[in-house]
């Protein structure tokens, strides 16, 4: 085979997954931008070019900003735990010597659990009438009187955030024990014969082997919950009192509710923009370290 | 275009409605999403095609929430069906978009005199109709004959006897006096309020227009329903929707509720041992020796899309529903809950005739009188934009809220959401007539 | 005593916490089941019981014969069956040529292909409701599992560079050496070696497809080829709130992802295919 048919075969393996993607995106992504310019209203065809007008409205609005603040308490919180509650259980799952495939399989069942599921299954468990947790404790006399973990603000943002932790960590399970698998045995064997501790050998052997995975995982789900819609809409609705309105429920809102698909579509506009730029503060600080790692 | 298209649909139709050589498929989005009524629109479907061998009707069934997303998106994208099922509220917003085709021949084919015109005028604009009331219920107070008599009580039929009846009933976990529900997802907030203005003669969106939460009655009305959710409503209640509220008193944990005879068979489907201790009144007055009043009355309507192709066939199937012995068959679906849009349905020996019905005739009879008082919220000066605004976006729900959560004061906190409702219908296209 | 503090150290307190976890994982899954066997009056009346008085089936007689819940499973799993196959068929040489053959560009390519990730699903909900009337893929398999694919590949292609980072070189060339081609390269010796990593990718798939809930709402107009996700939530929108259908439709969505991942749990944690490590 020569080398010249071979360097154009090359191409093919990364080519169908460019293509299909751009494919799929440019056009919705470049007419959302375009409808963010415009008074588009939801239901009418006719509108005009309004400038920044939506923007402005947008941006000015408190409820952007209230939305904006839950955005970013509702990723951080829930990233934050998926990672030290996957961590902890794949570090513990590697060392125990039995049982462990029966802890993985109950550790990863939140997972099966699709997002209207979710919404029935914790919003009848915290049910305030009805739900176990609420008469569970009240019987224990924990609480006096049922508590009502979705409505009552001084729970409700922390009980959502307890579940996305619920239902994410079983993905930074799976993955951080795929990663930990690839350590050689006979580096922590190595290490341990030189007499190297715990904390020394998380370190310098885990470490490396999983900091790869781990970072992409955090950016990933970093971006999958900002952006997610559904958990927060099937569970509160955005409510109480908007405490559990995040970016995407205001868009809709604003698109679907008040019909105003260009401000909604300058809202989600910004969070595109937002992640875009937090992307790619997060790769400048990747391939710094890389490259410092890689010396 | 849409104009034009409704023109000559007006002009055709009533030729149309009586041909013979019906042709094309039809597409039906209904609200009916489970059990008879389902199961009957699927029978009527059959029928009709049965007898028009070319037409081919394709019912598909969405919840009220699903259905609220799919229009709009639908319309956007050039994808909505031929036959729907619509509430008044979507049906004003459908008819300002030219989205329908007029039904008047499909009206004066069955009757027009048969329907109650307060439902009729809920799907007119300019003088025509775009929409068939399907039937219609009214919204009533549901109370437990049991418990009122363990204790001693007389049913209520002002606020304040209410207040003090579900004070005393209150016996939480066992039993709620009453919940209120306040949820941003659903306009119970809006409901209860409206009942309140509704009994002292008042409205939510008055004869200009704009939002009117800051009358006498409106903020003693808030004032009502804040302090008894912080006496007697379970806390979660903040959150309900119509569900959550409404599960509450099937299952036995509200002494009180406000719905429509909807309530039967919710009370008859999950606690059947309770339909005897149930019973509706007429909703509380603001003082004694006050006459009722309407507190609201939803007309469920049908409608014919513009976009459809064969509009002949949707028109033709649509009259088809109300022949006298199917159209009794549909109300009898839903016993109580739905009451018939055609007034001489009512003393129809063959409607009587329900094991249901007879057992709550007293309740219904008060539904019955309650229809024609009422209108949807905010339609009391004919269909609006406003009444969908005022209805889906939660601003009188998210009042209730800041006033319970912040603490923030009552006055500000209404005139803070009649502001904000104003600027809604204005961006929605309404008109102020000062 | 040593011995025993060491145990304790290094067993009990893994055990402890996986313990703890495990409860509160599997909570839900056992409770929807309690509550799907519970009759309405019961589910009301007692919300610590935890077993049936009286256990009944009509909840899943109702959901599943009644409301057809059967055809809308079997839409789901058409639709994340197909979405993940795709996927990982696109996905898996990308990330392998990225990582072989574009080491350097690879890193920008792959930063490029994850900013189509950041695209907010609610930003492509409105122009791809249009695109899909415009060439007729509105309410068809095909529509929806495209639509799937504009995040699940970049996801997909992300992930599995981080795995085939971790193939060791030396291997594949002596493969090369053995005379196999890039293809054969590929399939028979990198591959294996990241199948955990594959797995894992691929499980992330199905589910994200078999969860997503706006596309499915927005771009399937009939109950026939309704995926789950949407059947369910009509479910909670109907007249009356049945608690009882709603657990056991939750059940009879959530049990075959389990056994779903009941099979495959030995692949997650297979390791490093043994014999290609030196």
């Amino acid at each position: 085979m020569s080398t010249d048919l071979k360097d154009r075969s090359r191409i093919w393996f990364v080519l169908p997954a460019m293509l299909v993607v751009l494919a799929l995106l440019i056009y919705p992504v470049l007419s959302s931008i375009y409808f963010s310019f415009t008074s588009r209203h939801l239901l009418r065809a006719a509108y005009d070019l309004v400038g920044l007008r939506n923007f402005v409205f947008v941006l000015s609005s408190a409820d952007f900003w209230d939305a904006f603040a839950n955005s970013i308490k509702w990723t951080v919180g829930s990233v934050a735990g998926q990672l030290a509650v996957g961590l902890l259980a794949a570090l513990a799952l590697e060392k125990v010597p039995r049982f462990s495939g029966l802890y993985r399989i109950l550790l990863i069942i939140p997972w099966a659990f699709p997002a209207i599921v979710i919404a029935f299954a914790w919003r009848w468990i915290f049910n305030d009438v009805y739900g176990f947790l609420p008469n569970l404790l009240t019987a224990l006399g924990i609480s006096e009187g049922n508590i009502s973990f979705l409505a009552n603000p001084a729970f409700v943002f922390a009980t959502v955030v307890g579940i996305n932790i619920w239902f994410g960590a079983p993905l930074f399970i799976i993955n951080i024990l795929a990663a930990l698998k690839t350590v050689p045995r006979d580096q922590y064997e190595a290490a341990l014969i030189d007499g190297a501790s715990v904390g020394q050998r998380f370190r310098y052997i885990t470490v490396p082997h999983i900091k790869r995975v781990v970072g992409l995982l955090l950016i990933l789900r970093t971006i999958w919950v900002f952006n997610n819609f559904e958990l927060l809409f099937l569970i509160t609705g955005g409510g109480p009192a908007g405490l559990t309105t995040t970016l995407p429920i205001f868009a809709y809102r604003t698109g679907w509710g008040l019909r105003q698909l260009g401000a909604a579509s300058a809202i989600t506009v910004l969070l595109l923009a937002f992640l875009l730029a937090g992307a790619a503060l997060a790769f400048r600080m990747i391939n710094r370290w890389e490259r410092s790692v890689a010396r | 275009m849409a104009g034009l298209v409704a023109a000559l649909a007006l002009t055709v139709a009533p030729v149309a409605l009586s041909a013979a050589d019906l042709a094309g498929d039809l597409v039906f989005w209904s609200s009916f999403t489970q059990g008879p009524r389902a199961e009957y629109m699927q029978r009527m479907a059959d029928r009709f095609m049965a007898a028009h061998p070319d037409v081919k009707i394709t019912i598909e069934t969405f919840s009220w929430s699903e259905f609220n997303t799919k229009w709009t998106t639908g319309l956007v994208a050039g994808q909505v069906p031929d036959i729907s099922t619509a509430l008044p509220n979507q049906v004003v917003e459908m008819i300002s978009v030219d989205a329908l085709v007029p039904v008047d021949d499909v009206i004066d084919a069955i009757g027009r005199d048969r329907f109650h015109d307060a439902a009729l005028n809920e799907g007119r604009r300019d003088g025509v109709s775009y929409s068939l009331p399907a039937y219609s219920h009214a919204q009533v107070m549901w109370y437990r004959k049991d418990l009122l008599a363990a204790k001693g009580i007389a049913v209520p039929t002002t606020w304040a006897e209410l207040r003090d009846a579900a004070i005393a009933l209150n016996d939480p976990p066992a039993v709620y006096g009453l919940s209120v529900p306040l949820g941003t997802n659903d306009m119970m907030a809006t409901r209860y309020l409206n009942f309140y203005v509704q009994s002292a003669g008042g409205a939510l969106v008055d004869a200009t227009g704009h939002a009117d939460l800051t009358s006498p009655a409106a903020i003693e009305g808030i004032n009502f329903w804040v302090d008894l959710y912080k006496q007697i409503s379970p806390e979660g209640s903040i959150n309900y929707n119509v569900l959550d509220q409404a599960t509450l008193f099937y299952q036995g944990k509200t002494a009180f509720d406000f719905n429509s005879g909807f309530h039967i068979s919710g009370v008859a489907a999950n606690t059947p041992d309770l339909l005897d201790d149930i019973e509706a009144a007429f909703l509380p007055r603001l003082k004694a020796g006050d006459a009722p009043y309407g507190g609201e009355t939803s007309n469920i309507a049908m409608v014919a899309w513009a976009a459809g192709d064969n509009q002949e066939a949707a028109k033709a199937f649509l009259a088809s529903l109300y022949a006298d012995a199917d159209y009794i068959d549909f109300i009898h679906s839903v016993p109580g809950g739905m009451l018939p849009a055609l007034g001489d349905i009512s003393a129809n020996p063959a409607y009587q005739d329900n094991e249901r019905l007879k057992q709550f005739a007293s309740s219904v009879a008060v539904i019955e009188q309650a229809i024609p008082m009422g209108t949807a919220i905010g339609m009391e000066n004919g269909p609006r934009v406003q009444a969908g605004i005022i209805t889906s976006q939660g601003v009188i729900e998210q009042m209730f809220q800041d006033i319970i959560l912040n603490g923030t004061a009552v006055e500000a906190a209404a005139a803070a959401a009649e502001e904000k409702l104003d600027g809604l219908f204005l961006a929605a296209g309404a008109t102020f007539s000062d | 005593m040593n011995g025993a503090r060491a145990f304790l150290r290094a067993f009990a307190l893994p055990y402890a916490f996986l313990s703890v976890l495990a409860v509160i994982a599997a909570f839900p899954l056992f409770w929807i089941v309690v509550s799907s066997l519970k009759s309405a009056p019961e589910l009301a009346s007692d919300p610590l019981a935890f077993w049936p008085r009286t256990p009944t089936l009509e909840h899943y007689r109702h959901v599943l014969f009644d409301l057809g819940a059967i055809v809308n499973l079997g839409n789901s799993l058409i639709i994340s069956t197909s979405t993940t196959v795709l996927t990982i068929l696109v996905s898996a040489p990308a990330a392998y040529g990225i990582v072989r053959f574009y080491p350097r560009v690879g890193q920008r390519l792959t930063q490029i292909l994850i900013s189509t990730y950041m695209v907010p699903p609610i930003l492509l909900a409105v122009p791809y409701a249009i695109i899909m009337i415009t060439l007729g893929l509105s309410n068809t398999y095909v529509g929806l599992v495209l639509a799937y694919l504009s995040f699940s590949i970049p996801y997909a292609v992300w992930m599995l560079t981080a795995f085939y980072q971790t193939v060791p070189v030396e291997i594949e060339e002596a493969a090369y050496v053995d005379g196999a081609g890039r293809l054969r390269t590929f399939i028979s010796v990198a591959s294996p070696i990241v199948l955990p990593g594959i797995v894992a990718t691929a499980i992330y798939t199905f589910i994200n497809a078999f969860n997503e809930f706006l596309f499915a709402l927005l771009f399937i107009n009939s109950s026939s080829k309704m995926p789950i996700a949407v059947a369910l939530y009509s479910l909670g929108g109907s007249e009356v709130l049945d608690w009882g259908a709603m657990m056991a439709a939750s059940v009879v969505v959530v049990v075959p992802s389990i056994v779903f991942f009941l099979f495959i749990q030995k692949y997650i944690a297979a390791g490093l295919a043994e014999g290609s490590v030196k």
